[in-house]
């Protein structure tokens, strides 16, 4: 099976090749073919591949496939390597198969855009450069997809460049995270300075023995690493420019900024889970980043009303979960929330961008509503996602990944009860801005009437959407459900195990406490989004409450914090700085070269006397030259 | 001379036979077209004879020829860009008005000339190679004797050569005053057994250096260079830019090995100071040019710059290197003269970086394909061109010339700045819709096309997939 998995990332690129070139020339119909059909293509394959390798695990729990040496020159030989175990089979199979569910649903959703092959045409990039990323055996071509798919969520977000803010939020994106991937690149050069070497099996194997455990260059390459992660992953400080860069077409925020890119962070923590584990302070460390990040953004999840804005920073939330997961040192859970997560958000995403169409591109969640009877199929899979968001027990997916990551929150080696109670508190929150978006989406007056209906290729990746979103959860229970964990025993291949504290009972208590606080979020919402609004109205009265909603608003004040601390100062300078006086040095090597060239020009007369002169006074030269020395 | 050396002779027996029946053509008043597809069998023919050579090389035709690996893989390297070049002439010279048959016998017994050198290990047919490949050169040169910079280019280039061939036979002269013999091998023998080289000697190697210096248009000796590019039609001017050095290159790296001439320090240093030389006032040259033929004549020079800072470590990842930057060399420049040529006009050729402007808008295939072969020239990764660096690189400083990688970089970093602004002329400015063009001969510009567009694919394949070059590098590589 091995040999054909070069072919899963070379369906996407081929479709990119032939959207770029020839996508002027081909019609809507065969540019849908060709843009969804490649990455469908991919998915089946990564389905039968996947099947082999769960029939039968292959001898060390990976495929891997050599396609060829790029350089070679002394010790530094990269190899374009694939590499498929049990880690990066379920990335796989999240960005293929979400993946063609969605370019499927944007067929139709992106229908009457004029820059359809475009559209298609980065998508599909986005698809080879993902791929790349995660089935990468060495740090270098994973730095690869790396770029790539920040170069594609650059222009998939600018897509719509005609407006100005949306090419501002692309380059925001786009610088944001290059703070992050110039640690990162920073951090690669030490992993190879100290290993001399790039391959990821062979940095894990050899981490331990050069490393000892808290040594400080494992200490530096963790943080350097988890820099890269956190501002891909748009974690707390890097944030930023998630919710900005919800100005992209719908299904590029459901494909890259729920389901796939922004969890590449994840992927990338546990892939080099050993350098971590050596290193307990920057555990430490992403554990609190994934925690103050749940809670931050779920905060403000609570005051938006763009229902894709209260999605993104749901999504900076969730992916908080996930980073709490790995500091804890529960691996799969965070790997199972990751999975559960592209399911359920991408369905939340295709849903409101359905919603969102039908009201003639509204965005505002306050002149929606009504729309249950009116848009029943979105209707349900909307809540379906929502139920799984906000971790409605037994009977959605996100509950079992969620409980998961609370259970070792408290559990866990490294857990505590704060990490605990703030975890419990986001699922609180959560729960309630969950409600509060399905409650004026779709319950109330109708205040906008809808202006078309979503056909067929839109809803159904939304049901097959929700289907997962449902019943995807039951493939990992909790342990007091019986011992039934198909997923973490599949990851353990690559993930060690989550190691609990002594002694520690009770998991059915805290499953009823979690149970407790979710409902509680969905009733606090209901009361006061629903069935009483006047208290929202009387809160909105006190002044300090008000100036809370207005902080919590605009995203705890960080874009304004980095307005004064770094665009202005840097601005500033820029000013006082116009006439650059560090460029004085390179205007002088400029001028200086201009200057050798107007010299040397002289030289070429074109008179051929002087040529002839030339000619004999470099043979002069040469002579005596030699016959000096 | 037995059947196994007509069999190895066979490429250049090709060659030569081509030449004439070419000519027995044209007295049959056959149409340029027809002249034009035989001479493309006939250079196709002879890409293929190459094929079978026998294997048990080297294979010495005494006391001139010698027919190994390396003479193979150059002259490969020579009848492809002939190939090509003869492909990419048919539309360029249809639309002049001088009478175009006679260019291909030019361009035959000057890819026949080119071949010789390759398999030259005498002095004798060193120069006879070099004087059938530049004689021929004069008469292309000059072909469109109606346009006055042709006349111009023609003769600058027929003096300045000849004067360079006199100081080289000096040189030779000189040289078998002192050793006896005119074979490279003998020559070499004779310098076994000495510590250092005989004042005779070094003055003779001195003289041909001046010859041989011009024709690859290294510093001192490249003052023709841009008029003659300039001046010749652009079809020519990208087989001066191939075949001419290719051969002149193989010739100097086989006399260099055979005579060890490695180890004599006084050679290595000359070496050195002109590939410094050549590399800075290449680039530097070419800085604020206005016309691309001359920036890219400028940058050759900085490019035969390159090819000595790989030569002369004189290690066999030097050799590799050379080979490697040869032939990416080579496809790189034929692209870029190609996209040139086919862009030319009736009246002008497109030589003015100002009628680049907007061409990603009007032709974006010839602009993507333009732009490949700059930054290839330029050496960015994931092009032939980079990995052809890198391996220069790789060797100097596996051999501890620091200075001159230094140098190297340098080089590349101003040469940058003048292969970027073409590209960012092709991308300024806005073309609005493609116009539909009545073209005069779509058959054969489609072709062209095509084989620009497979030369651009070998430019990226080559950039990301080296090891297949590298391997094949490695296996027609010259034995020490």
């Amino acid at each position: 099976m091995d040999y054909l998995l070069w072919l899963i990332p070379a369906f996407p690129l081929v479709g990119f090749i032939v959207l770029a070139l020839l996508g002027k020339h081909l019609s809507r119909f065969w540019i849908a073919i060709i843009g969804a059909g490649s990455v469908s293509l991919s998915a089946i394959l990564t389905f039968v591949i996947g099947f082999s390798f769960l029939s039968s695990t292959p001898t060390g729990g990976h495929y891997s496939q050599t396609l060829w040496t790029w350089l070679e020159v002394a010790a530094f030989n990269p190899k374009i390597t694939l590499y498929l175990d049990a880690l990066s089979l379920v990335f796989v199979f999240v960005i293929t198969f979400i993946g063609a569910l969605i370019h499927i649903y944007s067929v139709a959703f992106m229908a009457a855009d004029k820059d359809y092959a475009r559209f298609f045409a980065c998508m599909n990039l986005f698809v080879f450069s993902m791929l790349l990323l995660v089935l990468a055996d060495n740090l270098l071509l994973l730095y690869l997809g790396w770029e790539g798919v920040g170069l594609c969520s650059y222009l998939l977000i600018g897509f719509w460049y005609e407006n100005p803010t949306n090419g501002y939020a692309a380059r925001k994106a786009f610088i944001i995270t290059r703070l992050g991937d110039t640690a990162m690149a920073i951090g690669l050069f030490v992993i190879f300075y100290q290993f001399g070497t790039l391959v990821i099996p062979d940095i894990l194997a050899l981490a331990p023995s050069t490393w000892h455990e808290g040594a400080t260059i494992a200490t530096v390459a963790a943080l350097l690493l988890l820099a890269g992660g956190i501002g891909k992953s748009a974690q707390l400080p890097l944030q930023t420019w998630l919710p900005d860069a919800m100005a992209g077409p719908s299904p590029v925020s459901a494909l890259i900024h729920a389901a796939t890119m922004v969890t590449a962070g994840v992927y990338l923590i546990a892939r080099m889970h050993v350098i971590f584990q050596l290193s307990p302070i920057v555990q430490m460390i992403v554990a609190g980043i994934g925690a103050a990040t749940l809670l931050i953004a779920g905060f403000s999840a609570l005051t938006q009303y763009d229902i894709k804005r209260v999605l993104a920073y749901s999504t900076i939330s969730q992916i908080g979960y996930m980073f709490l997961a790995l500091g804890l040192g529960a691996w799969t859970a965070a790997i199972f929330h990751f999975m559960i997560h592209a399911f359920f958000k991408a369905l939340l995403f295709l849903a409101a961008g359905a919603v969102i169409e039908a009201l003639n591109h509204e965005h505002n969640m306050f002149k929606m509503g009504g729309l249950k009877n009116k848009l029943p199929v979105i209707f349900w899979t909307f809540l379906i996602g929502s139920a799984s968001l906000a971790a409605l027990p037994i009977i959605s997916a996100g509950f079992y990944s969620k409980d998961q990551i609370l259970w070792y929150a408290w559990a866990s080696e490294h857990g505590s009860p704060i990490l605990w109670l703030i975890a419990l508190l986001g699922a609180f929150i959560t729960a309630a801005y969950t409600t509060r978006m399905m409650v004026l989406t779709f319950w109330g007056d109708a205040k906008t009437s809808v202006g078309h209906y979503p056909g067929k290729l839109m809803t159904i990746p939304l049901i097959v959407l929700a289907f997962f979103s449902l019943f995807a959860g039951f493939i990992e229970l909790p342990h007091n459900f019986g011992q039934f964990t198909l997923f973490s025993n599949l990851l353990h291949q690559v993930l060690p195990e989550t190691v609990l504290k002594a002694g520690i009972h009770g998991e059915l208590l805290f499953q009823l406490l979690a149970l407790l606080v979710t409902f509680g979020g969905i009733y606090l919402a209901y009361i006061f989004w629903y069935k009483q609004p006047q208290r929202i109205e009387k809160l909105k009265r006190s002044a300090p409450l008000m100036s809370l909603y207005r902080f919590w608003f605009s995203g705890w004040g960080f874009d304004q914090v980095y307005q004064v601390l770094f665009v202005k100062p840097i601005v500033f300078i820029a000013n006082i700085n116009k006439n650059d006086v560090v460029d004085k040095l390179y205007q002088g090597i400029t001028t200086a070269t201009v200057h050798l060239y107007r010299l040397l020009s002289f030289t070429q007369s074109g008179s051929l006397r002087w040529y002839i002169i030339g000619l004999v006074i470099g043979a002069i030269l040469i002579l005596s030259i030699q016959l000096m020395l | 001379m037995s059947g196994n050396d007509f069999i190895a002779l066979s490429p250049l027996l090709l060659l030569t036979g081509s030449s004439v029946l070419i000519m027995l053509l044209i007295a049959l008043k056959l149409s340029h077209r027809n002249i034009q597809l035989s001479s493309l069998l006939l250079f196709i023919l002879a890409f293929f004879s190459l094929f079978y050579e026998p294997d048990v090389s080297p294979h010495h035709i005494e006391p001139l020829l010698v027919v190994d690996r390396f003479a193979v893989f150059i002259m490969g390297l020579i009848i492809f860009s002939g190939l090509v070049v003869n492909i990419l002439s048919y539309i360029y010279f249809e639309e002049k008005e001088e009478g175009p048959k006679e260019y291909y016998v030019l361009l035959f017994l000057c890819t026949l000339g080119a071949c010789v050198l390759a398999t030259s290990k005498h002095f004798i047919s060193l120069f006879l190679g070099l004087e059938i490949l530049t004689v021929g050169l004069y008469a292309l040169i000059a072909y469109l004797k109606a346009r006055h910079h042709n006349i111009e280019a023609g003769i600058k280039y027929l003096v300045l050569a000849a004067f360079s061939s006199a100081f080289l036979l000096f040189g030779m002269a000189l040289i078998y005053l002192q050793t006896g013999s005119m074979e490279f091998s003998i020559i070499g023998r004779s310098l076994h057994s000495l510590p250092s080289l005989p004042p005779l000697f070094l003055t003779g190697l001195g003289m041909m250096l001046v010859g041989v210096g011009f024709k690859l248009a290294v510093v001192p000796f490249h003052m023709w260079t841009a008029d003659v590019y300039q001046g010749a039609p652009t079809p020519v001017t990208s087989f001066i830019a191939t075949v001419s050095k290719g051969g002149v290159i193989a010739v100097l790296l086989r006399f260099f090995i055979v005579i060890d001439g490695f180890r004599f320090s006084p050679l290595m240093l000359m070496l050195m100071s002109i590939a410094i030389a050549s590399m800075i006032v290449g680039n530097l040259l070419a800085l604020q040019q206005k016309n691309v033929k001359r920036i890219l004549a400028y940058s050759s020079i900085a490019h035969l710059g390159y090819l000595l800072v790989a030569l002369i470590p004189g290690s066999v990842m030097s050799i590799q290197a050379v080979s490697f930057y040869l032939a990416a060399y080579f496809i790189t420049i034929l692209t870029a003269f190609g996209i040139m040529t086919i862009l030319s006009t009736k009246e002008n050729d497109a030589e003015d970086i100002e009628s680049y402007k907007a061409l990603f808008w009007k032709h974006p295939l010839l602009a993507c394909i333009f732009s490949a072969a700059l930054l290839s020239l330029a050496g960015i990764p994931l092009t032939a061109g980079f990995v052809g660096k890198f391996f220069i690189l790789a060797a100097s400083l596996q051999a501890g010339f620091w200075m001159i990688a230094f140098v190297l970089v340098i080089g590349s970093v101003i040469g940058l700045y003048y292969y970027l602004r073409i590209i960012s002329k092709m991308f300024s400015g806005r073309g609005g819709v493609p116009r539909k063009e009545q073209r005069s001969h779509p058959v054969f510009y489609l072709v062209s096309v095509i084989v620009l567009s497979l030369l651009t694919l070998f430019i990226i394949w080559f950039g990301v997939y080296p090891s297949g070059l590298i391997y094949f590098v490695d296996y027609f590589r010259l034995n020490m």
